[in-house]
């Protein structure tokens, strides 16, 4: 188990150091961005097909269709960065936003959603109702936070709706899920699950701040292929990785 | 060959445990029990003979959601037992457990 989380810290560093100096090598860091998106969110979908693998029996119990709906999530996002890597790669367009790439990465949030609200209900009536309320309260907080940071500069582009829309989505529905997960790492917490509920919680929170970001910094038109905030969804995808490995190995 | 003989009580408490961790799935439960044997060298048959160690078991794994298996395991039992089961403000799952083995013997009488 040890193992897996020093492989873990050593890419983390790795992938932070080849970001942090970037300006020596700046179109290596273009393709290394664009590349290595898909290949970590493959890496990611596999940990959590392995955990389906292991938890489903059929589909009519809530523990089995919260695996198969980590998967699906995780997939959906996988075919979203593997457009995106197309789009950038192949066709060679620089910033392919809003494309059928955010299509399949806005869709994965919804099966990862009902995965998470599955998981947790199971366990739900261990919270109380004033734990509820907080969380539900933070995250409504945190929301209008995010969208009060985020309305002036997106409003004052010339951008179209769409672009606008998918602007806030991101990082709002990255709330959404984080107030969920939030749950179930309060319930598990003490537990040997909560390592995998702390690895999730993070990878999401990680994944919204990036998407925050990324919608200001495209919006500024400051955002360019190799980006750091590439970092964050990077190690955002190892966390998920990390999570439904620790989930097998302590469950 | 040993022949392991139990107590109805036992035979009953096994059966529910069983049943309660069915709250995960039929591979969840599957799983609890493997992870018990290398938690706490506790085997799936020896359980209804440790209670103590399979909660502490559990609660090592899920935490507080540990709770919500312990609820389900004990409502099963009360529901083999023909007992009725009422949720006690600071009873935990032995509490619940050794409240049904003396209403069950308190019946037998």
């Amino acid at each position: 188990m040890l193992t897996i989380y020093k492989i873990s810290f050593i890419l983390i560093i790795g992938l932070t150091l080849l970001y942090v100096f970037q300006g020596y090598y700046p179109e290596f860091m273009s393709f290394f961005s664009n590349a290595f998106s898909s290949v970590i969110a493959g890496a990611a979908v596999i940990s959590s097909g392995f955990s389906l693998d292991k938890y489903w029996h059929k589909a009519k119990e809530r523990f089995s269709m919260a695996w198969l709906c980590f998967t699906c999530g995780l997939f959906l996002w996988f075919v979203g960065e593997a457009l995106w890597t197309g789009y950038t790669l192949v066709l060679g367009i620089e910033i392919p936003y809003p494309s059928l790439a955010d299509v399949f990465l806005l869709s994965g949030y919804v099966p990862f959603f009902v995965a998470l609200y599955l998981y947790v209900e199971i366990f739900g009536s261990v919270l109380s109702q004033r734990i509820l309320t907080i969380s539900l309260a933070m995250s409504v907080i945190l929301a209008i936070f995010v969208s009060g940071v985020l309305i002036a500069p997106v409003m004052g582009t010339e951008a179209d709706l769409t672009t606008m829309v998918v602007d806030f989505a991101y990082p709002i529905l990255g709330l959404v899920l984080l107030s969920v997960a939030v749950l179930g790492l309060l319930i598990f917490l003490k537990g040997n699950l909560g390592k995998s509920w702390a690895l999730i919680n993070a990878a999401i929170l990680l994944n919204t701040w990036g998407h925050a970001l990324f919608s200001y910094t495209t919006s500024q038109g400051t955002y360019y292929g190799g980006h750091p905030i590439n970092l964050l969804y990077a190690v955002a995808y190892v966390f998920f990785l990390l999570a439904f490995y620790v989930h097998i190995k302590e469950l | 060959m040993l022949v392991e003989t139990k107590s109805p009580f036992k035979d009953v408490l096994f059966e529910a445990v069983d049943e309660g961790l069915l709250t995960l799935g039929e591979s969840g439960k599957e799983a609890v029990y493997f992870h018990l044997q290398n938690l706490c060298s506790l085997r799936r048959v020896d359980v209804s003979d440790r209670p103590e160690i399979f909660v502490e078991g559990i609660r090592k794994i899920f935490g507080v959601g540990a709770e919500v298996i312990e609820r389900s395991i004990v409502m099963s039992l009360y529901r083999k037992l023909g007992l009725k089961y009422k949720e006690k403000e600071g009873y935990g799952f032995l509490a619940y457990l050794n409240d049904a083995k003396e209403m069950k013997v308190r019946r037998l009488k």
